[in-house]
């Protein structure tokens, strides 16, 4: 089977100013979405805890404004109460301001308070609870994890390739990041450790993509020279895209089983990925290899030795 | 190298990575039967895929400076009262010690025994405070002792191979699986000395009477404990002096024992000091009560019979559970400073059951979705890569399992999204040798080609994205960590995969007659 029998020929330069200034534009709303309207962040990063609790058929009929109740007359009038799956799940999720840094045994309270309240002992589910301190660490560790991840991947690629490769691919990455993280701000959806985690796959992946390309342009270049470069890099995208198309067609397939089936706590998770692998394989084309043609255009291109090399071997 | 030594390469380290990886496809019960075939080990899983509880506590830096300022308060006071130094007052105020008195002998008294301390002088009074370095050494210390009483008490609860490690500065990691986060695990973390002994001054059935019985109020050096029956009825309020005769640091050991009539007791031991003064006291107050507290109850209140010395024992309304988890904090002894939680993470056990079974869905559901496109796509090549893949699955589970690194939830989706990623470098050599077929490249010139072509970008590719894994590795926490190992094993497993596993397939099968290649 195959679904590019002879080689494609579509013209993506041409539609690159178009895109361009689209991205463009999908960026800085993005950017304005999040620094106006920020993120639903997970207690992971502001501190807080979370207790689920499966409430017994034992406890007679239950729901948020029954616990809601209780809780007040436990002293937590702020608490915020979701119920978690189907009603006959019997299972709530109680978000409380307050972290165990502050009081050790705050999750202890609230369970053996509900349980007296319903005269039967609920099941815990999970108990997360972060103090201030740790998710202000864990905010830190998240801006590190992404600057760092950019600033080997420049690095990399400009060891391995030219320096004109290196901004363009890191420019990919951060349009990338900054769309899948203004989506999240759009919608509200909340932000937390698997999300970031999420957002660092979504760097792997689209980098993995652009290197792709760029490995294409890199041996192109070396065979036909720098003469016509947006030739070049029309000629390498269509050269790689029955790969691409598979590839991120065949990853977006686990993507979405995990996503419909993984369970709750993988479902952010999946969601990013399912954004950030649609972003990261266009990124390649009109974010990577648009600055790379603007760069070589305006700072010449040398061709690699090695890639002239290999060619003429 | 030759097409038989990679073979022999090959079936080695499948060979290999399919023993090592066998173990996580039996049970617990299965591995413990000791087969010669199967090893102990399986993959480790983390408490959001066991259940369990995850804590970073933290040492209260604040109490341990108090602490050690009020040592050496003591201190001082010994040394001026040593050299016949005049010393009007020490008095404690913030991070700091006030002394006044005879300044110049004070100075030189503390220079002569510390050398570590800033001294100042502010209103005619000597400051001293704890400099960093000995904050630090507080702090260091203080998570020693901790560590040291955790393990004892976390052992005493029957944890199955517990964490409790320090974690940077003044930090300590403890991880239970299989554990709740109820009373029981929380007592490991009490900071107080459980048991008190105390001489019982006057008694009543309840707080009330007591009260009653004392019209000038409870005295201020004395408090009123009570006794509880099972089911949390008052059934006595004794008065007790405040500062207690002995507490539960004297101990040498206690442990659960039964009495005579089968009923749950702890027995105890004291140590050199405590034999000596708990039998001091007995001696000189037979007839009257003394009171076991544990956590400000009223255990017991026995009266005294006779003099006792180095052993006791301490009958109560126990369950055969309180006791022995209340002998375990007794012989684990007292938490010098407080713990904090500043991080807590509790999973149930069948939430953790639930997530692998949601995982391990989606995972086969996802991985036969693209072994059947694969096959399809490619037909027999298709079914190499496909080879390949389970190499692959094989690999990351055994060296998982060798490094004994933990499979958390996100783990899992990362084994899932390295089956994706593997696939690709398949996709890239196969694209590749189509293309040069296109070209007019016979088959053995375009094999040749397709996989030398496509070295490059499988390196450069791989290698950046192991780049991120790396980062992962390094600034993440916890399950995301966990993602990281598992997506650098991963990548590095799918570079071998496609390079060399499907290489040498399309050798086996093409290398004599290429004109057979269906791709």
């Amino acid at each position: 089977m195959e679904f590019f029998k002879a080689r494609t020929n579509y013209d993506f330069i041409g539609k690159m100013k178009f895109m361009v200034t689209f991205s463009t534009v999908a960026i800085a709303l993005s950017l304005l979405l999040i620094a106006t309207k920020g993120f639903n962040f997970g207690i992971d990063f502001v501190g807080g805890t979370l207790v689920e609790v499966q409430i017994p058929e034992s406890a007679g009929a239950v729901d948020e404004g029954r616990l809601r109740e209780m809780l007040e007359k436990l002293g937590h009038a702020d608490a915020a109460i979701v119920r978690v799956g189907p009603p006959e799940e019997r299972t709530y999720r109680i978000s409380l301001l307050g972290s165990q840094e502050e009081n050790r045994d705050l999750s202890v309270q609230v369970v053996k308070g509900l349980g007296e309240g319903l005269g039967a002992e609920v099941t815990v589910k999970t108990i997360d609870s972060i103090g201030p301190r740790v998710g202000k660490e864990l905010r830190a560790s998240a801006i590190y994890a992404i600057l760092f991840s950019w600033l080997g991947i420049m690095l990399y690629i400009w060891f391995r390739f030219e320096w004109q490769y290196a901004p363009g691919a890191v420019l990919a990455l951060i349009h990338d990041v900054t769309f899948a993280a203004g989506m999240f701000s759009l919608f509200g959806w909340e932000f937390d450790m698997n999300v970031l985690a999420a957002l660092l796959v979504i760097i792997g992946y689209s980098i993995n993509d652009t290197i792709v390309i760029y490995d294409r342009i890199r041996e192109t270049v070396g065979m036909r020279g720098t003469a016509e470069l947006e030739d070049v890099v029309n000629e390498a995208t269509n050269a790689t895209l029955s790969r691409t198309i598979l590839t991120s067609g065949l990853t977006q397939v686990v993507v979405v089983a995990i996503l419909l089936l993984g369970g709750p706590v993988l479902r952010g998770f999946a969601l990013a990925l399912f954004i950030g692998i649609f972003v990261g394989t266009y990124s390649s084309i009109y974010v990577a290899s648009a600055l790379l043609i603007w760069l070589s255009r305006r700072y010449g291109h040398p061709a690699p030795a090695k890639a002239k090399a290999r060619a003429t071997a | 190298m030759s097409l038989r030594a990679r073979w022999i390469l090959i079936g080695a380290i499948t060979g290999l990575m399919a023993w090592l990886s066998l173990p996580s496809f039996f049970s617990q019960a299965q591995r413990d039967a000791g087969h010669w075939w199967l090893r102990k080990d399986g993959l480790t899983l983390g408490l959001d895929l066991q259940g369990g509880v995850h804590w970073l506590l933290r040492i209260d830096s604040e109490t341990a400076v108090q602490q050690e300022l009020k040592k050496l308060k003591g201190n001082t006071e010994g040394w001026a009262e040593d050299a016949k130094i005049s010393l009007a007052s020490a008095e404690l105020a913030g991070d700091s010690l006030e002394l006044r008195g005879d300044l110049a002998g004070l100075r030189k008294v503390v220079d002569d025994n510390l050398q570590i301390v800033d001294i100042s002088e502010q209103d005619g009074a000597l400051v001293l405070r704890l400099s960093d370095r000995w904050k630090r050494e507080v702090v260091d210390r203080g998570v020693q002792q901790a560590l040291e009483v955790l393990r004892k008490r976390v052992d005493g609860l029957g944890v199955r191979e517990p964490v409790i490690a320090p974690q940077g500065a003044g930090r300590i990691l403890v991880q239970m699986p299989g554990v709740q986060d109820t009373g029981a695990a929380r007592s490991v973390l009490e900071s107080t000395t459980f048991l008190q002994f105390k001489a019982v001054l006057d008694s009543a059935p309840s707080k009330e009477l007591l009260e009653a019985k004392l019209p000038g109020g409870i005295p201020a050096d004395q408090e009123v404990v009570l006794s509880q029956s099972r089911d949390g009825k008052e059934t006595e309020a004794l008065l007790v002096p405040k500062v207690a005769i002995l507490t539960g640091d004297m101990l040498e050991d206690a442990r659960l024992d039964f009495d005579r009539r089968n009923r749950p007791i702890i027995t105890f031991q004291w140590n050199n000091e405590g034999t000596a003064i708990f039998r001091d006291f007995t001696s000189a107050h037979i007839g009257d009560r003394l009171a076991a507290i544990i956590d400000n109850k009223v255990i017991t209140a026995p009266v005294i019979q006779s003099k006792i010395g180095r052993n006791g024992q301490i009958t109560g309304d126990f369950t055969r559970e309180e006791a022995a988890n209340t002998a375990v904090q007794l012989r684990s002894g007292a938490l010098p400073i407080p713990l904090v939680i500043e991080e807590e993470r509790t999973v149930g056990p069948s939430v953790g059951a639930d997530s692998i079974r949601d995982g391990i869905r989606a995972s086969l559901l996802g991985t036969s979705l693209v072994f059947i496109f694969m096959a399809l796509y490619y037909s027999v090549t298709g079914m190499f890569a496909n080879v390949a893949l389970i190499v692959n699955v094989l690999i990351l589970i055994g060296l998982m399992s060798m490094a004994r690194a933990t499979l958390t939830l996100p783990g899992i989706a990362g084994v899932v999204l390295t089956v994706g990623m593997a696939v690709d470098s398949n996709v890239i050599i196969y694209e590749r040798i189509r293309e040069e077929l296109r070209n007019g490249k016979n088959g053995r010139a375009a094999i040749a080609a397709g996989f030398n072509r496509s070295f490059s970008t499988i390196f450069d590719s791989n290698l950046t994205t192991l780049l991120t894994a790396v980062v992962l590795l390094t600034f993440g926490r916890g399950p995301v960590q966990g993602f990281g190992v598992t997506l650098a094993i991963g990548l590095t497993a799918s570079m071998f995969t496609a390079l060399v596993v499907t290489r040498a397939l399309f050798d086996f099968f093409y290398g004599a007659n290429p004109e057979k290649l269906r791709i």
